[in-house]
């Protein structure tokens, strides 16, 4: 390396090029891409080399002017990711805290409940958002390589690279846009109390359907289908269901019901009406204005689970 | 030539998982019920009328350790029946053998 650069000394160009191991510039540029980040890490990191640069004559800085702009764009878009990092920290931050209020509240509602239940449950909840937040770091750092990959050479760019480019364009652009931030949805967690044996009580069912939106009817066929039992509103206002199930059983239940009845399925907004036109439901989103068909609820085949003595009994 | 092209995709391919009302719709339900005390029972709706059902749940009976049934309802067809929460296995099974695609599978229940 040394002796290399003692015979190109003469002209730093080469010398540049000879760090590229290719060619000619063009070649480099076109090329270069995946050893070019590489390079472009090494000169951040080593101060000597952006000295040299920047000590260079202007010749080179303008056959390299591309890669300059390259250069400086790497720094930038890692302290947007940054500080889109702590932003999202911090709001994940505050959803905890947001989870604690209504913890208090529901404290106020039910003292049966004991608060080590809920803790766990927020836990997990807050890894979910953790684990997501991670998922999408990631994503925007893959977007940052991708979308820079061509821009300085002369190849065509992939279709997968001009879209990721255009989803960083609108994620920069409007930073609380929902296709750029998941938005997060704060569900009060179900209060399952026991009924003697055999049955289970929902009892802030009404409350739920409120707070998502939906029709009480339309909650408890898909809960009674996906649970494959029966059960009814009472008087006041719980849901009662045959069968024994447990808190997470519902949140589970809940869950896969918010997915697919409640946020919209193309930019996640909770912000969305059921309609019901001819025979299917529509999810209509308010945020992005998508509409899409949702799956009818169907309980299926139910297979005989009563005492057969008794049917028999019934039907005789 | 561009009918031929029309002919690989079929514009009704993403239908089928809109749920209208049959079983054809190349889902297999996979439910669970509850039955008196902690006992369950899982059901396997949907599986091609193609298969041999009996041989399925001979084979299944085995390799889960528990005891199951196949079921002819007028609507749904053949229903693969077992005792347990099997959900879990009967997926696993399901696509090891090659009868059905992971994303064929819907899983209900708690
Ligand atoms: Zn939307």
């Amino acid at each position: 390396m040394a002796e290399d650069e003692a015979i190109f000394d003469p002209t730093l160009k080469k010398k540049k090029k000879k760090k590229k191991t290719t060619f000619d510039i063009d070649a480099a540029l076109a090329e270069g891409d995946a050893p070019e980040s590489t390079t472009n890490g090494l000169e951040d990191n080593e101060a000597p080399p952006a000295q040299e640069d920047a000590d260079d004559n202007a010749d080179i800085d303008l056959d390299f002017t591309k890669q300059k702009k390259k250069k400086k764009k790497k720094p930038f878009s890692t302290d947007d990711l940054e500080a889109a990092l702590t932003d999202i920290k911090d709001e994940t931050g505050a959803g905890e805290g947001g989870g604690q209020d209504d913890e208090a509240i529901d404290d106020n509602f039910d003292l049966d409940f004991n608060k080590l239940k809920k803790k766990r449950k927020n836990k997990k909840n807050l890894d979910e958002i953790m684990a997501e937040v991670d998922d999408k770091t990631d994503d925007k750092e893959n977007v940052d390589d991708n979308a820079i990959t061509w821009t300085g050479s002369d190849r065509d760019y992939t279709y997968e690279e001009l879209l990721n480019r255009a989803f960083e364009i609108m994620r920069d652009k409007n930073p609380d846009m929902a296709a750029g931030k998941k938005q997060k949805f704060v569900m009060r967690p179900p209060q399952v109390v026991k009924v003697g044996a055999k049955k289970t009580s929902f009892a802030n069912f009404t409350e739920i359907c409120k707070m998502l939106h939906r029709q009480p009817k339309h909650l408890l066929d898909f809960l009674l289908a996906e649970l494959g039992t029966s059960g009814s509103v009472d008087g006041n206002n719980h849901l009662i269901i045959k069968g024994r199930f447990q808190q997470k059983q519902l949140e589970n239940v809940l869950r896969r019901y918010i997915k697919e009845y409640v946020t919209c399925h193309t930019c996640k907004s909770p912000d969305t009406i059921l309609q019901k036109d001819t025979r299917l439901f529509f999810l209509q989103c308010e945020t992005c204005g998508s509409r899409c068909s949702v799956a009818s609820i169907k309980s299926g085949f139910q297979a005989v689970t009563s005492k057969r003595a008794a049917i028999r009994a019934k039907t005789a | 030539m561009s009918i031929q092209n029309l002919n690989t995709f079929d514009p009704f391919a993403d239908a089928s998982k809109g749920a209208d009302d049959d079983v054809q719709d190349g889902l297999v339900h996979i439910r669970i019920q509850q039955r008196n005390g902690r006992k369950t029972l899982t059901t396997v709706q949907g599986l091609s009328s193609e298969y041999d059902l009996k041989k399925i749940v001979r084979a299944c009976k085995k390799e889960f350790a528990c005891n199951g049934t196949v079921i002819e309802h007028p609507e749904y067809g053949e229903v693969l029946q077992l005792q347990g929460d099997q959900r879990e296995n009967i997926c696993q099974w399901l696509t090891k053998a090659g009868l059905a695609k992971p994303d064929q599978l819907k899983v209900h229940g708690f």
